[in-house]
């Protein structure tokens, strides 16, 4: 039994009675009679990129009855036709847009972090959505490092409230940060996670089941997870959640355009203000004049696109007069360790989300180390599992006998909070793309603190899986997830947006994905990126109908 | 649907495996259209190759086959399947600085890899030994910083990220490591370690019935002779 009301979410979301019930998951209905803007039209809001930010705020505005278009570059996908339960066959779901990765420790782009088309990297996201704790929006007060927000803790907590019931989440009640608990009950265990719990609990460490973006019991017409284990290739069922499904039905419902295809190149800004955006579809360049635009892109297109929007006025790049737009990128260290046993675990069945122990999060002043990690299992399906095997040096022979024995294994992941750094972000680089424009650049480098981390998090999976009765266990080193770029702070000298994730340097031009986090956690990052945008939007709301947007 | 696979049910990539008899396409019926089309397609039709030239195949294929184990027949079409991705330019999304585009490097390092045999043993990649293939692939991933004009990690990395996903891509390959394979509309329901769906096949191998760490260990004894390395796992 739900603690949580579905009218209350329905009142403010209808998202979930919007997708279709019976055979088909998309509801074409509502595609076809999808409000459509004139490129003259002055819109209230133009948004750039349809992921967990932008839709998020698309939905939100159109709600509240502004005329919104929001562009993708991807397609609007349909996940029936277009989506299939093959890891191989998904490479479409990732941005894979030619990109330059450098630093001491390059990080791996495309399916690891980045998302393409209408629903972003949460199409193909694991599933789990935590929030952050209260720590974090403080580090630097409190622990020395990092960076401080410039909004608390209790600014977010209402949001995050409103999206795990619009998600809705599911788990159990979680002890950790802001003790809280989640609108569904906790899914059943898959054999990976009950082994992670096996081992915690022989350690004396709590581990939780949850939290995970799918609905466990009624809600909407959403279907119910089936435990497939391809959460990682989109979601055919509609079980777990995404924008697709979980804000644009209702965006559009209340007039929102979506525009997929469209590749923004060009913020157009004149006398100080934003006027709208340029972009190609399918070859042509197009102008959407707009009152507000928002831009969305993630921590490496939405700072290479402010960078490519340099003009007279901004001649290091749109909102860069104090060099930030894309400084501080940061991307979680996430090694992920497997355990072999003597029975078969089949960790390819179920969700690959399912349990979390974040015991470990807060800074330990015990530790030569600042800040924590969190552990989660994770359950690679084949090709993503011979990245483990060959990571040994494993190749020929030894490799096929470890993949051979692929059913006797399960795999814990930690998320490692690596600290912002000012060299560790975004350039442009000298390659070009398909359109003629500058590709980014994404140079990562490790700090001291960052490597003890997770060489910590490595010997806490390790001993979990022993403890669980593993007799061999094996650590792949990799990152995972982006946030910063654009980071928001108190003054323009230290951050790109406000508190209100408004550019210090234009009035009418907002950040409202990833990128403007200052610090990251130890936490998925998709849920605090989601309920930043509900607080913006409500921001927006409140001030525009007073006129302090106006022109 | 209900065409004939185009090998005898069961089929495992050199005839390997520890999960005698399963077919993972047993399941195909249960799948959705989309996913049936795609993987069917993988098995039944192997591209031309439209990439690599002739000489550059025969090193290609040679050396994905050295880094798969690949050395028996049924084989996974892995060239034809790398081939068809760098054609149609499919990346993973990023290369590194310090790299070439993939499908430079990827020409690039079949003709280091060519120099690399033809140094050593006076012929080119493909028509040396199997031996000495693998003491040339060694050598590579054992190389510290450049090999030739590039780094050797990231070559290395390169050469086993394209080989791998072709090759665990592959329902043959899937049969040999038990994998239930795509599983949509039909899910799971039978979520325990230690126990299996009615169609999954327990591990069974009655002529190899050795536990694991005996087994990782033969093999990284045939695979050391292979590699020349054979002194320094002693």
């Amino acid at each position: 039994m739900s603690r949580f009301s579905d009218k209350a979410v329905r009142e403010r979301n209808e998202s979930a009675w919007l997708v279709p019930t019976g055979q088909q998951r998309t509801n074409w209905e509502l595609r076809r009679q999808m409000r459509r803007y004139d490129h003259d039209d002055e819109v209230d809001l133009v948004i750039v990129g349809c992921g967990a930010g932008g839709a998020t705020l698309a939905q939100r505005m159109a709600r509240a009855g502004f005329s919104v278009v929001a562009l993708d570059a991807g397609p609007w996908w349909d996940p029936d036709a277009d989506w299939v339960s093959d890891e191989a066959g998904s490479n479409k779901l990732y941005w894979t847009e030619p990109r330059v990765i450098s630093g001491d420790d390059p990080v791996a782009m495309g399916s690891n972090n980045s998302g393409r088309g209408v629903g972003g990297s949460m199409v193909h996201f694991a599933g789990y959505v935590p929030r952050l704790h209260p720590s974090d929006f403080e580090t630097m007060t409190r622990d020395g490092v990092g960076a401080d927000w410039p909004i608390g803790y209790q600014d977010l907590k209402p949001y995050y409230e409103q999206i795990e019931e619009e998600l809705p989440a599911a788990g159990e009640h979680w002890p950790w940060g802001d003790p809280h608990g989640y609108p569904h009950n906790a899914h059943p265990l898959g054999p990976n996670g009950e082994i992670f719990r096996r081992g915690a609990t022989k350690l004396g460490l709590r581990a939780k089941v949850g939290p995970v973006a799918i609905p466990n019991g009624r809600f909407g017409h959403r279907n119910h997870c089936i435990y497939r284990g391809f959460c990682l290739q989109g979601c055919k069922v509609n079980a777990k959640a995404s924008p697709l499904i979980t804000h644009i039905p209702d965006a559009l419902a209340h007039g929102a355009e979506i525009r997929p295809g469209c590749m923004v190149y060009e913020v157009v800004v004149s006398a100080g203000r934003a006027k709208g955006v340029r972009y190609f579809h399918e070859g042509a360049g197009y102008f959407q004049r707009a009152r507000m635009v928002a831009v969305a892109g993630y921590s490496i297109e939405t700072p290479r696109l402010l960078l490519l929007s340099a003009s007279s006025a901004f001649r290091d790049g749109l909102c860069n007069d104090y060099g930030q737009v894309g400084r501080y990128v940061m991307v979680q260290g996430a090694p992920q360790t497997a355990g072999r046993f003597s029975e078969e675990i089949r960790m390819y069945k179920a969700p690959p989300p399912e349990v979390t122990c974040e015991e470990f999060y807060e800074t330990d002043l015990s530790k030569d180390y600042k800040r924590g990690f969190a552990i989660q299992n994770v359950s690679p399906l084949p090709v993503t599992y011979s990245e483990h095997v060959t990571a040994q040096g494993h190749w020929g022979e030894v490799m096929r006998e470890y993949m051979r024995d692929y059913v006797h294994w399960a795999v814990l992941g930690s998320l490692c909070e690596l600290l912002p750094q000012q060299r560790n972000g975004v350039t442009l680089a000298d390659d070009k793309d398909a359109h003629g424009l500058a590709v980014a650049n994404f140079s990562h480098s490790e700090c001291a603190n960052d490597k003890l981390l997770q060489k910590a998090a490595q010997s806490v999976m390790e001993d979990i899986l022993r403890a669980a009765g593993a007799e061999e266990v094996i650590t792949v080193k990799r990152y995972a997830h982006l946030v910063g770029g654009c980071r928001m702070a108190a003054s323009p000298e230290q951050g790109v947006v406000d508190a209100d994730l408004r550019t210090f340097a234009v009035p009418n031009l907002f950040v409202t994905d990833g990128s403007v986090l200052p610090t990251q956690g130890s936490a998925n990052p998709a849920l605090t990126i989601m309920a930043l945008a509900a607080r913006c939007a409500d921001y927006l709301r409140s001030t525009s109908r007073s006129g302090l947007l106006a022109p | 649907m209900s065409r004939r696979l185009p090998y005898p049910e069961g089929t495992t990539p050199g005839g390997k495996g520890r999960f005698e008899g399963y077919e993972v396409l047993g399941q195909r019926r249960y799948w959705d259209e989309q996913t049936r089309k795609l993987v069917m397609d993988r098995l039944e039709n192997t591209p031309e190759l439209k990439f690599f030239g002739l000489a550059e195949a025969e090193t290609a294929g040679a050396l994905l086959d050295v880094i798969l184990g690949q050395h028996e027949e049924p084989r996974v079409p892995v060239l034809a399947m790398v081939d068809a991705r760098l054609h149609a330019g499919q990346t993973d999304g990023w290369r590194h600085e310090a790299m070439p585009e993939d499908a430079v490097a990827w020409r690039e390092s079949l003709l280091f890899l060519d120099d690399d045999a033809e140094q050593s043993f006076g012929r080119r990649f493909h028509a040396c030994s199997l031996e000495e293939r693998g003491q040339v692939v060694q050598g590579v991933q054992d190389a510290e910083g450049a090999w030739y004009s590039l780094p050797a990690k990231h070559v290395w990395s390169l050469w086993s990220r394209y080989a791998c996903s072709a090759f665990y891509s592959h329902p043959l390959a899937w049969n040999e490591i038990g994998f239930g394979g795509p599983a949509y509309p039909r899910g799971y329901k039978v979520l325990r370690p230690g126990w299996r769906e009615p169609w999954e096949v327990a591990e069974q191998r009655a002529g190899d019935p050795v536990p694991w760490a005996t087994r990782v260990e033969r093999a990284k004894r045939s695979h050391a002779v292979r590699t020349g390395t054979e002194a320094d796992n002693r």
